[in-house]
């Protein structure tokens, strides 16, 4: 199974949510959940903290990233961070493929037997769990979302992606789509008017 | 020299009077007080960090959401940061005020390395910097960094030294 196959049986659950993902992971979830809702980060590790930054900012609208584990290794200082905020409305995902699959696929360190769920469980994240099958990924995912507490939920999966059109979305415009999007969501403004006519 | 504790209050009012509402910290001993004021102030989300880096992404988020964001740090966090800086804040064009205790400035011991890379590293990124040495500057510093950064959609640095902390 590969991550897609696992991405697919939430896409129809995750509703408003505000989604970070980065990478591969970002066009396969573009694809099966459209909108201006998905955030794409380009700083490998950064996608867990770009989201509990969002998660903090607006507490009472759910959150999901999506890490794939190279990004997870790089930043695992993040972690107990965001178990001590503890958010509630952060549903964080990993998808471990035991590679840097868009950089060779040469392996990480989950290859050999450094393990996910417990480095979360360790950093003070009460709720985490590994799922064998999509099926089973579906249902934490609703325990999750139903649970509102802080979770993770991790999947080693295989290598591959489906064929996908790319995003043909830059940094700027995934930025300025995201907050349009919160600000008409959220029904308030974010960004003000030109800042040198504020006074 | 004010007391460490008046400097700290002097700064925390700095941020709040340009609407600064969420800071990232990491500490340095000269910025301990500075972190508590900013810990118990109520209109202020504090978020304590393990590694600056991540600050930048907490920040960034943060800052999609409305919040007006500051990552307060010593200046070995600059280097940690500096490619969440690049590929997050200057790629989308994401401010960030960035409060930056300036180990190894002028007399300052056991940090001359550190010192010495500072300025280069921040003026590297191309992120405008301000150094800090007159408390009676400080409100007026940190106001315009922020106008700055708020209009450039930058990063912008306020260097602090020891004569704004109110330490030895």
């Amino acid at each position: 199974m590969q991550r897609y196959d696992y991405l697919k049986m939430i896409a129809g659950d995750a509703g408003d949510a505000l989604v970070v993902a980065a990478g591969w992971a970002a066009r396969e979830w573009q694809v099966l959940r459209p909108g201006d809702g998905n955030f794409r980060p380009r700083t490998l590790g950064l996608a867990s903290s770009i989201s509990l930054g969002i998660a903090l900012g607006l507490p009472h609208r759910k959150v999901i990233a999506i890490d794939g584990d190279g990004a997870f290794l790089m930043n695992l200082c993040g972690l107990p961070t965001i178990a001590w905020q503890n958010p509630r409305n952060l549903i964080h995902l990993l998808f471990d493929n035991q590679c840097y699959e868009a950089s060779g696929a040469t392996e990480t360190a989950t290859v050999a037997g450094t393990d996910a769920v417990a480095l979360v469980k360790g950093a003070g994240c009460k709720h985490a769990c590994w799922v064998k099958s999509p099926e089973k990924f579906r249902q934490e995912f609703l325990k999750a979302w139903k649970r509102n507490e802080l979770s993770f939920i991790a999947a080693k999966v295989e290598q591959g992606q489906p064929a996908l059109p790319p995003i043909r979305v830059d940094e700027l415009e995934n930025k300025y789509r995201f907050i349009r999007h919160i600000e008409e969501t959220e029904k308030r403004a974010i960004l003000g008017p030109s800042d040198h006519r504020r006074g | 020299m004010m007391d460490a504790k008046k400097a700290a209050e002097n700064i925390v009012e700095g941020l709040k009077q340009v609407g600064i509402d969420f800071v990232a910290t990491l500490p340095d001993l000269k910025l301990v007080e500075v972190i508590k004021v900013i810990d118990e102030d109520p209109d202020i989300k504090h978020v304590p960090l393990c590694r600056e880096e991540e600050g930048v992404g907490i920040c960034a988020g943060a800052y999609l959401t409305g919040k007006k964001t500051a990552l307060l740090m010593q200046n070995a966090g600059l280097l940690n940061s500096c490619n969440g800086l690049t590929t997050t804040c200057l790629q989308f064009q994401i401010p960030i005020l960035l409060l930056i205790y300036y180990a190894g400035d002028l007399g300052d011991r056991g940090f001359a390395t550190l010192g010495s890379v500072t300025e280069p590293v921040l003026d590297g990124l191309g992120i405008r910097t301000y150094i800090l040495r007159k408390m009676d500057e400080v409100a007026e510093t940190l106001r315009g960094a922020q106008i700055l950064a708020e209009d450039s959609r930058r990063p912008v640095a306020v260097l602090l030294t020891k004569s704004v902390l109110g330490v030895k």
